[in-house]
């Protein structure tokens, strides 16, 4: 009898399941109703879905403990406790918001990202290769973004009024010395890296995060490549040289390996050049990249970059140029890098990094010659807190050390030797806080203590961001800038005080559809820079030197106008004047030219399977110092022009036939004036203008690809 | 009399074990086709929301998110703007993410990703064509890997193959092949419409066939 009393209450306790109703209304902090919101008992199927007016209406069994969760894209969970002695529920909620860095305003001050993992950049990583007149080299296509300063005979990226030498180039983290191949004196180099190693790029002219120093102007920084899709090999043999690539790809790992060779000679016997060759450029360079997945959540990184390059060519005596001057200039390098992410908790999350780098230079010519070994190594541990949504805070030790040994002889045979061994420990703590999707603010302190100078010092960098619609936002950055004076100069006084800069910056942008514009104003202070009246005698160094750079910034980019057509448009002004070096006051610097612009275009026709790139840029007028005038920099070169095209032609999947021409129209770019060292029996110093080595440019290439998936081609990569 | 208690309890247990089993089974039943069907965008996301309330309260089934994931590719076609359509996307792959916490390199899974990257092509072609076809290709390649057997995996790579040589203006691609492949496997299997399984595609490919293949 007791039994099946039991047996019955079992029963009727199930059948006692009565129903019970909830209604309710969902909305945002606004007071505006959220329709589409999933409303729903946990762990149940019984749930609906708010209409246009946020209500929704469940019919669900009664349970114990019943959890109502309403939950909607954007928003957090929001999770009710319901009484389950009422038949009939109530209720109205209001769902806070999350703040999703997808759509949430996002500090651009001072700061170009190209990665394809975010779709709100204005420029992706594919965009930098693909622009005509870059020859596939990373500062090659910075170049044509506003902020920067075409320093033709150089190659590098010359940022706001700073030296090419204030940019500082960053690989996962990890910074990366010497990283422009070796090239003839007044030649362009090119970056060592290529850009298809990388997914993402970030290339920031001022006010950039406290993780990075040692930077005075510009850091750019890279994010290689993940695990590889496919397994495949590339084959390209072009007008300088050739290359095999191929990429490995297992279950959570990947290799890829990259051998360049490069070799100018047939091109040179082609096209004639304003100098003469002995052993035209030749360079080896291997790239290699492992990548592992560690766990679910950690990834391990390798990179080897190694190349050895070298050239010997005769250059003109400036007074005499019937006297051709050898010269021989070497290069080995070898630069290795570790990175190690992983997520230790909900909350926090590590990064470890250490980086190598091997750096041996020689150049010579007539007797003089100079070589210079850098040997760097750089460990980093950064952690990553992430209180909530809206707080993180990132905290970072590292540790630099550099050394450098330098041998000069002049014509004489006299030799000079300096050394040095520099190390840089430094940490720093960063705080982002969202005060609404529309509102942020970075705060960041840097500390660094420099052996050398042995000088503890503290940069703050500041930023806020706030997002004034859909598409626009503004964003400000404040920042202060340390670093160490040029190697030329710790070789002669190993403790000469670093330099200093000061950034503030204001931008505006606007990201449309298919369309974005944006533009910068800044102001730059240096200090403390080197001043001297001979520059191998560092008892005439003082550190007093300072300067200033200001000016403005526009971008605009447009991919939808036109079709199939892409192009952009970059803009700078700059007005900047530096007392440094061995300047009588303040001077505009030769590598900066008042107004700077350049438009690159992309067109894909179909009809001739084509993509076709057009690049113009233009420089004003730069100075130099013309030693047959008594002012000092009163020398005005010509304005600098440049067009170039590139066509790349898709004969099938796997092969594409590329061709590329800088300068088409042959415009005569002088970039200053060289002199000779004494003056003619009359007083007048013989000059030689410093121009490109060839008028054009001619680059011809036929890239393969051997891949199973016939669907895979190149073609990204042009 | 113990043991009569002892088995009540027993069939109760397994009847409630039984009940839920077919509460899911019935579940699917109802708002799978109600996914293909729904024609408005407020429908579709009702929809949507009960497979993933089913998803949720599953602790093991994949399929719920396999459904929400193709829900939001369908409600991505429903609307204009490039905003919302990402928006559905990356919500798809989202659903995507936790049926693939339940399952991991799943080939139904793995092909859906790859069709979410390839809508992300047509959103903007221009802009977006090289790098997410690659990503599309690359997820249709790996799902046939994972099962060679996945006819949707063909039938799709086969979209894909055709429209990157639409582009380059010549040939199929390999895409009939691809549909040939496809339309072998989809009638090679007894085809249940009351299966939870994913079993779309046959219709789809025999479109493709009649319109590309064909007329060659």
């Amino acid at each position: 009898m007791k039994v099946q009393f039991l047996f019955l209450s079992i029963i009727l306790s199930f059948q006692s399941l009565a129903q019970v109703t909830i209604g309710g209304y969902i909305k945002e902090k606004s007071g505006e109703p959220l329709l589409g919101v999933n409303v729903f008992i946990e762990g149940t199927y019984d749930g609906a879905t708010t209409d246009l007016e946020g209500k929704f209406s469940i019919t669900t069994d009664r349970a114990d403990s019943m959890i109502l969760v309403a939950s909607f894209v954007g928003f957090h969970d929001h999770k009710i406790l319901l009484d389950q002695n009422k038949d009939k529920i109530q209720i109205e909620i209001e769902l806070k918001e999350k703040i999703n860095k997808l759509n949430a305003v996002v500090i651009t001050a001072g700061s170009f990202d190209a990665s394809d993992e975010s779709k709100r950049v204005v420029l992706n990583s594919l965009d930098i290769v693909t622009t005509a007149g870059s020859t596939a080299d990373i500062p090659g296509a910075l170049n044509t973004l506003p902020g920067t300063q075409t320093v033709g005979e150089t190659g590098r990226l010359f940022v706001r009024g700073g030296e090419g030498r204030e940019t500082k180039t960053f690989i996962d983290g990890m910074i990366v010395h010497n990283e422009y191949s070796p090239s003839a004196p007044n030649t362009p180099g090119r970056s060592r890296f290529s850009p298809f190693m990388f997914k993402g790029m970030s290339f920031s002219t001022g006010g950039y995060s406290a993780e990075y120093g040692q930077a005075l102007s510009s850091a750019l920084i890279l994010q290689s490549k993940d695990i590889a899709d496919i397994t495949r090999t590339d084959l390209s043999f072009m007008s300088v040289g050739a290359d095999v690539a191929h990429t490995s790809v297992w279950k959570n790992s990947s290799f890829a390996g990259k051998v360049q060779y490069s070799n100018l000679t047939p091109y040179f016997a082609l096209v004639s050049q304003n100098i003469k060759w002995d052993q035209a450029p030749t360079d080896l360079n291997g790239n290699f990249a492992y990548r592992i997945k560690t766990s679910k959540t950690g990834f391990l990184k390798v990179y080897a970059n190694l190349s050895s390059a070298e050239m010997d060519l005769y250059e003109r005596d400036i007074a005499d140029p019937n006297l051709l001057l050898p010269t021989r200039v070497t290069s080995d390098y070898l630069y290795f890098n570790t990175s190690y992410k992983e997520v230790l908790s909900e909350k926090w999350g590590i990064r470890l990094g250490t980086s190598f780098t091997e750096s041996s230079d020689f150049a010579s010519q007539a007797g003089q010659s100079r070589e210079e070994d850098i040997s760097g190594r750089h460990g980093k541990a950064v952690l990553d807190y992430i209180h909530s949504d809206k707080l993180s805070i990132r905290f970072g030790a590292e540790l630099l050390l550099r050394k450098g040994d330098e041998t000069l002889i002049n014509n004489l045979g006299q030799t000079l030797n300096g050394q040095f061994d520099e190390s840089i420990a430094s940490g720093f703590v960063e705080a982002e806080q969202y005060i609404s999707s529309s509102l942020v603010f970075k705060a960041g302190l840097r500390m660094e203590n420099n052996s050398l100078v042995d000088q503890a010092t503290a940069n703050p960098r500041l930023s806020a961001g706030y997002k004034l619609g859909d598409k626009s936002q503004v964003s400000v950055a404040y920042g202060t800038f340390r670093q160490a004076p040029s190697n030329s100069i710790i070789y002669r006084l190993n403790n000469a005080t670093q330099e200093n800069a000061e950034h503030y910056i204001a931008n505006y942008q606007w990201l449309g559809e298919g369309r974005s514009f944006r533009v910068e104003v800044y102001k730059k202070n240096y200090s403390n820079l080197t001043r001297y009246s001979d520059e191998f005698t560092a008892s005439t160094f003082n550190f007093d030197g300072d300067g200033f750079a200001e000016g403005l910034d526009l971008f605009w980019r447009d991919s939808r106008t036109f079709n199939n057509t892409d192009y952009w448009v970059s803009y700078s002004y700059i007005n900047s004047e530096r007392n440094y070096r061995n300047y009588p006051g303040s001077f505009r610097p030769p590598f900066v030219s008042n107004h700077n612009f350049s438009v690159v275009a992309k067109r894909f026709i179909q009809s001739i399977k084509s993509q076709l790139g057009l690049t113009y840029s233009f420089a004003s007028k730069r100075r130099y110092n013309d030693l047959n005038e008594d002012v000092f920099l009163g020398g005005k070169t010509p304005n600098y022009h440049d067009l170039s095209f590139n066509i790349s032609y898709l004969y099938s999947n796997q092969i594409i036939f590329h061709a590329m021409v800088n300068n088409v129209f042959g415009f005569n770019n002088i970039f200053g004036y060289d002199y000779a060292a004494q003056p003619d029996s009359d007083g007048f110093y013989a000059s030689r203008p410093i121009r490109p080595p060839a008028k054009r440019f001619l680059f011809l290439g036929v890239f393969i690809t051997l891949a199973k998936n016939k669907s895979i081609s190149q073609l990204p990569n042009l | 009399m113990k043991k009569t208690v002892l088995t009540a309890i027993g069939i109760l247990c397994a009847a409630v074990l039984f009940a839920n089993g077919g509460q899911f089974e019935k579940a699917m039943a109802k708002n799978i086709p109600a996914m293909y069907q729904a024609a408005d965008p407020e429908t579709l996301i009702g929809v949507v929301n009960q497979l993933t309330r089913i998803g949720d309260a599953e602790a093991n089934r994949w399929e719920p998110y396999y459904y929400a994931a193709f829900g939001y590719l369908r409600l991505m076609s429903m609307v204009e703007s490039t905003e919302d359509k990402d928006k559905y996307l990356d919500q798809g792959l989202a659903a995507i993410a936790k049926g693939e916490a339940i399952k991991a390199n799943d080939s139904e899974l793995e092909s859906m990703k790859g069709y979410i990257h390839m809508m992300r092509v047509t959103i903007d072609p221009a802009t977006r064509g090289m790098q997410y076809s690659g990503m599309a290709m690359a997820s249709f390649q790996k799902a046939i890997a994972l099962n060679p057997q996945n006819g949707r995996a063909h039938f799709l790579l086969g979209r894909m193959q055709f429209g990157t040589a639409q582009f380059m203006g010549n040939g199929d691609g390999g895409a009939c092949e691809s549909f040939a492949k496809a339309k072998a496997i989809f009638e090679s299997e007894e085809n249940d419409e009351r299966s939870i399984a994913p079993s779309w595609g046959l219709g789809g490919t025999n479109e493709a066939i009649q319109q590309i293949c064909e007329g060659k």
